[in-house]
């Protein structure tokens, strides 16, 4: 059965890689790759050192702003996948599993021996091993890099990259769910970036309480907070972790986890019931 | 050994209720033949076919392939299934396509896809076009690698759907040929065709079916047979014998060299030769009068028609309603 499974992510995969969102993903990364290859040298290693000795300053110091500098590429790059790379991840996955269910296309799968749970995951698997690959890529090589480059190796930034999988992985459990309940691509991406949208407002939904005539609305608030992915709260944790700075909760993360795997099994439940 | 296919009055509807697609529909498919489902559009054969394969689940009733209930994909293994209209992925070329498909039935072994892909591409004709990005293919080359994909794990039962859709006339007739030598070498096979003509030339079991509902099944033979009317050939064609035949006879149809009768049973037809005889006449033969499988649907699926809409003027005329109903 795995053997199966792992046979529709690989072409699950293979399709998603044939698609020019993901092209262009990966010549993007590319370009800020080879940037960071040819650039770091001179302007930021050596060209911070220098800077630093034509000012007759500390070497410790020197060292701690060179940190500083690295962290702070890291974190641009971080931000860039959180928000840029799971933008471009959506709108080129969120056809996936619609495309699956059309007429013509479910047939021949669901008439082979295997089960329709395993066909779902297999398909969730491919395309979350598509991003994943692109997110490692970047977050990898941009790692690797400026590790190599400054001799500082800092480890919190591989962190921040599956820190943005897991993300993706919990929006593209809604978006399995959206797209098995409606089989409908527009309504999936429309769905998951309504997430990403309200997820700020969501996250200070405290401040609005204020604002807000009826106690309703409050519970209203209360129950699209549970029910949905805490992405903005995610997306900060990632930049605490790059910033290598203490990180009070690690509950939005959790509690997000704990969402996608509900929206899967939703998903799973409801692609077995389905007739096709 | 159980039946390829057994399927226990089996019943679905939509819309609540509203349409009912098939209606206690039942059928046994024996092993290593060419079974062919019959039907005008609607008619509830894609149903059927969705409810073998686990696509959709029946409303009533149950349905087993080689004794395993459809409901378990476990079922599917020793299947294969060509679907019409039939979209594969574009990416893919058509050895890929086979590559995926192997795989996906369960074929652990690359060598083994690889040397079945490869006979079954130059079995179709597709051998030349196996690295070429299916997008690329026309109507016909997706058909061909369809039904390569199809036989990829060599199954046992195989489904097929307009296989011959969009082949021309060559190519029909070498899908004709592989589908008589799968059957040959032991393969069930289950088509759904329009193409009449191509059901009476390799199917061994037909059925039709009409509105949800089984309305003829039988040897392609017992359907274009009728056991009523017969070709009678006496030497030197008398002019005068037709009052004797009509004694026994339903009809009598004169013709140059023959007549054409129906009688009611084979006690009639007997009584019929036996007058002749005792008139001193010579028989020479008698043909059991054969009909195309197109006369023998027709006739199946009119004569179900005319019945169900004598049904529904009864019911009207009982319950009152008019025509405006």
């Amino acid at each position: 059965m795995l053997t199966k499974t792992f046979a529709v992510a690989y072409y699950t995969f293979r399709e998603s890689f044939a698609r020019k969102t993901f092209i262009a993903f990966f010549i993007i990364s590319t370009i800020i790759l080879s940037i960071l290859l040819l650039a770091v040298n001179i302007d930021v290693v050596d060209g911070a050192l220098a800077s630093f000795r034509f000012f007759n300053q500390d070497v410790k110091n020197v060292d701690q702003q060179l940190r500083l500098i690295i962290i702070g590429i890291q974190s641009t790059l971080s931000a860039f996948l959180f928000t840029g790379g799971i933008f471009f991840s959506i709108f080129a996955t969120a056809s996936l599993v619609p495309n699956m269910l059309e007429k013509g296309n479910i047939d021949w799968l669901l008439a082979r021996p295997i089960s329709r749970s395993m066909l779902l995951f297999g398909r969730s698997a491919g395309a979350l091993a598509v991003v994943a690959f692109n997110v490692f890529y970047l977050v990898g090589g941009a790692w690797l890099i400026l590790s190599l480059k400054s001799g500082f190796w800092h480890w919190p930034f591989l962190l921040s990259g599956l820190i943005i999988v897991l993300t993706f992985a919990v929006l593209y459990a809604f978006m399995v769910f959206l797209g098995v309940a409606v089989q409908n691509s527009a309504v999936t991406i429309m769905g998951a970036y309504l997430i990403l949208f309200f997820s700020p407002m969501l996250a200070q939904r405290d401040r609005i309480y204020a604002l807000l005539t009826d106690k309703v609305w409050q519970y209203l608030l209360d129950v699209l907070y549970t029910m949905t992915p805490r992405t903005f709260e995610v997306g900060d944790i990632t930049r605490l972790v790059v910033m290598n700075q203490p990180i009070t909760s690690w509950n939005a993360l959790w509690h997000s986890l704990a969402l996608g795997v509900v929206y899967f099994i939703l998903a799973i439940l409801i692609f077995n019931k389905r007739n096709y | 050994m159980p039946s390829a296919i057994h399927a226990e009055n089996i019943s679905r509807t939509f819309s609540r209720g509203k349409i009912r697609a098939l209606q206690d529909f039942s059928l046994d498919v024996e092993t290593g033949i060419i079974f062919g489902l019959l039907g005008p559009n609607g008619a509830g054969k894609t149903t059927f076919i969705k409810i073998l394969l686990g696509l959709t689940r029946p409303s009533t009733g149950s349905a087993t392939l080689f004794g395993v209930p459809t409901e378990r994909y476990h079922a599917r293994k020793r299947i294969g299934y060509l679907p019409e209209n039939h979209r594969f992925p574009l990416f893919l070329t058509g050895s890929q396509l086979l590559d995926y498909c192997g795989r996906l039935s369960g074929m652990h072994s690359k060598a083994e896809r690889e040397t079945r892909a490869e006979l079954l591409l130059k079995r179709v004709n597709m051998w030349q076009w196996r690295n070429t990005r299916i997008k690329k293919y026309s109507k016909g080359m997706m058909q061909r690698l369809g039904l390569a994909q199809a036989l990829i794990h060599d199954p046992d039962l195989i489904f097929l759907d307009e296989p011959t859709d969009g082949i021309d006339p060559i190519g029909r007739k070498e899908v004709r040929d592989l589908l008589l030598e799968l059957k040959n070498s032991g393969k069930t096979i289950f088509l759904n065709s329009h193409l009449l003509s191509e059901v009476e030339t390799i199917c061994d079991q037909v059925a039709i079916l009409n509105k949800g509902k089984l309305v003829s099944q039988g040897s392609v033979h017992e359907l274009t047979t009728s056991d009523r009317r017969f070709q009678l050939y006496i030497e030197g064609t008398p002019q005068q014998i037709e009052p004797v035949l009509k004694e026994h006879t339903q009809s009598v149809i004169a013709h140059n060299d023959h007549y054409e009768i129906t009688v009611r049973d084979n006690k009639a037809l007997n009584a019929a030769i036996d007058s002749l005889r005792q008139q001193g006449l010579l028989i020479e033969a008698i043909i059991p009068h054969k009909q195309s499988l197109e006369d023998s649907f027709f006739q199946a699926v009119r004569g179900h028609s005319e019945t169900d809409l004598n049904t529904l003027f009864e019911t009207k005329a009982k319950t009152g309603a008019n025509d405006a109903d």
